[in-house]
């Protein structure tokens, strides 16, 4: 009798286990493809070089642009890169892109474009620091006015500050000139 | 297209024979396969079956670096497949050799540069659901006509009627 109920029920359900849409879901902390922020980015390379397979790149148009370039097909989704990335610029999200006809090529190649902006002291084209690295930078005594600069004038108000600071009372500070080589 | 020529090319889309080929893989890719196979993801509902040789397959599954010596296998099991057959790359490691890469003997270059690619499925390795979505991507080329080697078929057919 119980074997017929068995043989009954077996009849009476759907005859899958799983349709090919009601898959397993995919665990939160799984490293699928990268995403890249360029808001946070400073170009600094490290991604580049600590990835084993060589699957991200820099580009750069000069004085205009840098880009950060990804492909798919290189990658060995160790999570390096977002282990190592000083400002969380990258993040390996669990959302796992698809399988690929080949007639869209070979992969998913991403493309981020991260623009220069002019120093607003000597007007050289720089990478501008993501917002959070300039709060903690700027977080004691430094001029707002020295946010736009580029490092090269970051590094000569720093010491300007440093000289400044070791003159007596009433002295004349440092002039103002003092412009670095470029 | 006459209905018998409609009814064969529905049946290969619903029953895909594949073959696994292992170019020189770390075996993730392959033991991604096995759950493919099992009830939790279950492949055979849509009619996929793995097989052990190429003589029956519609489908190769092509997994790993190329290295110079599979470098021939590949292509000798590849014209075994019989017409219409499809390629699926799976993982990294076809489409550049992966940390392989610059290796002596890996061939550091694309797959498709072996034998025509038809799906490329990324990961390392990728998920047993992303292996089926490719596989069924496959069967629906091998349906409509479109894989690379039908095309190619296609062009050398119409090139002996015209000459």
């Amino acid at each position: 009798m119980a074997m017929l109920k068995t043989i009954l029920g077996n009849l009476l359900r759907p005859s899958r286990t799983r349709a090919p849409a009601d898959m397993p879901v995919v665990p939160p902390t799984y490293r699928g493809a990268l995403g890249h922020d360029a808001s946070r980015c400073t170009a600094c390379g490290t991604c580049a070089f600590v990835c084993a397979p060589k699957a991200i790149h820099f580009t750069q148009d000069p004085g205009v642009s840098v880009s950060w370039h990804f492909f798919i097909g290189q990658c060995s989704f160790c999570g390096l890169c977002e282990q190592n990335c000083p400002t969380q610029a990258i993040h390996l999200r669990s959302a796992v892109p698809g399988s690929m006809n080949s007639a869209g090529g070979d992969g998913l190649r991403l493309e981020s474009l991260i623009h220069l902006q002019p120093c607003t002291r000597c007007g050289a084209a720089h990478v501008p620091l993501p917002a959070a690295t300039m709060d903690a930078l700027w977080a004691a005594g430094a001029e707002e006015v020295e946010r736009g600069y580029c490092p090269e004038c970051r590094r000569w108000a720093a010491s300007a500050r440093l000289r400044n600071a070791f003159l007596p009372e009433g002295a004349t500070p440092a002039a103002e000139g003092g412009r670095h080589d470029r | 297209m006459n209905l018998i020529e409609r009814v064969i090319a529905i049946s290969r889309r619903r029953s895909p024979w594949i073959c696994r080929l292992n170019a020189g893989s770390c075996n993730g890719c392959d033991i991604e396969i096995t759950p493919l196979l099992s009830p939790r993801y279950d492949a055979e509902q849509l009619g996929i079956e793995l097989h052990g040789t190429p003589k029956h397959a519609d489908i190769v599954l092509i997994s790993g670096t190329l290295t110079l010596r599979s470098r021939q296998a590949i292509l000798d099991i590849y014209d075994q497949v019989p017409s219409p057959k499809a390629v699926v790359a799976l993982g990294s490691c076809p489409s550049s050799g992966n940390v392989f890469a610059g290796s002596p003997l890996v061939l550091s270059e694309s797959l498709d540069n072996v034998v025509p690619v038809d799906v490329w499925v990324p990961g390392c390795p990728p998920r047993p659901q992303a292996i089926l979505d490719g596989i069924a991507r496959a069967a629906q080329l091998l349906e409509d006509g479109s894989t690379k080697s039908q095309i190619q078929g296609q062009r050398q057919n119409l090139g002996g009627r015209l000459s």
